[in-house]
């Protein structure tokens, strides 16, 4: 299951993932609420994240192209260690613009309008 | 030789479609789990497994409801193994994935088998790549006494 809480804040849009990150639903839902913002600076927050598998792996590369030929700004932000682990391990913490590895959870911006979307 | 000294083997079916993957993922990790060492190997036979399976449905059963997936789990006192089949026809596992030589992969598949020989101990295959064998070393720290 992959919950997406999706925070804007223009020009950012900010999708906080809690959950599992794979093949199927979760995978398609996140595609799906990501490539439909229209923000030019989009935000992965992966801290409550507890697992990917390599179909959500992909969809990491395939936003971060998403967004150069759109000449957008494609973040992910605040890893967990299980996240962060992956990424490495397949080498994308290379490829990928990260930040906040070592920050953990993510904070919320209370400024910000909130909707929730379920996978 | 008593049941509680024996190595444990049970053998989960799916059916060769999307839908069947994740009960079937959790149906195998609900059995599996209480052997897991911790929650770390826990997460990592969960990952290896979800590529396992998702291979052999996606490429073995080509998305076919018609086809099974067949996953043999082992359970000794020293490893946690899946051998896994499905009826396709197979791959040349010797293939170079999509890896460049420093690791890393630009591309938006290729990485679940890297992923796999990166989380277990063991990944091989057999049977012209229609059966996947992978083991995990079990952690001392179990949660559940080993089969002796």
């Amino acid at each position: 299951m992959l919950k997406v809480d999706i925070q804007s804040a223009p020009p950012v849009v900010t999708l906080a993932c809690s959950g599992r990150l794979v093949l199927g639903l979760e995978v398609e839902t996140l595609r799906s609420i990501a490539t439909s913002r229209p923000e030019p600076q989009l935000r992965l927050d992966l801290s409550r994240v507890h697992g990917i598998d390599a179909a959500g792996l992909g969809l990491l590369v395939e936003l971060n192209h998403w967004a150069q030929q759109r000449a957008a700004c494609f973040t992910v932000a605040n890893p967990s260690s299980e996240a962060y682990r992956l990424l490495a391990l397949t080498g994308l913490d290379r490829v990928l613009h990260l930040s906040g590895v070592t920050m953990g959870a993510g904070t919320h911006n209370e400024s910000a309008a909130w909707r929730i979307m379920t996978a | 030789m008593a049941l509680e000294h024996q190595a444990l083997s049970r053998e989960f079916v799916l059916t060769g479609s999307v839908a069947a993957l994740a009960p079937g993922r959790d149906a195998i990790m609900n059995f599996v789990r209480e052997y897991c060492g911790d929650e770390q190997q826990e997460i990592d036979i969960m990952l290896a497994l979800q590529e396992a399976l998702a291979n052999a449905i996606f490429h073995g059963c080509g998305g076919d409801a018609g086809k099974l997936v067949h996953c043999t789990v082992e359970i000794s006192p020293s490893t946690i193994e899946f051998i896994v089949r499905d009826p396709g026809t197979g791959f040349d596992s010797a293939d170079p994935t999509d890896m460049a030589d420093d690791g890393t992969n630009l591309t938006e598949h290729g990485r679940g088998i890297h992923l796999m020989r990166s989380l277990m101990d063991e990944v091989t295959y057999s049977r012209k790549g229609t059966e996947l064998h992978l083991k995990k070393l079990r952690a001392n720290v179990g949660k559940k006494p080993a089969p002796q």
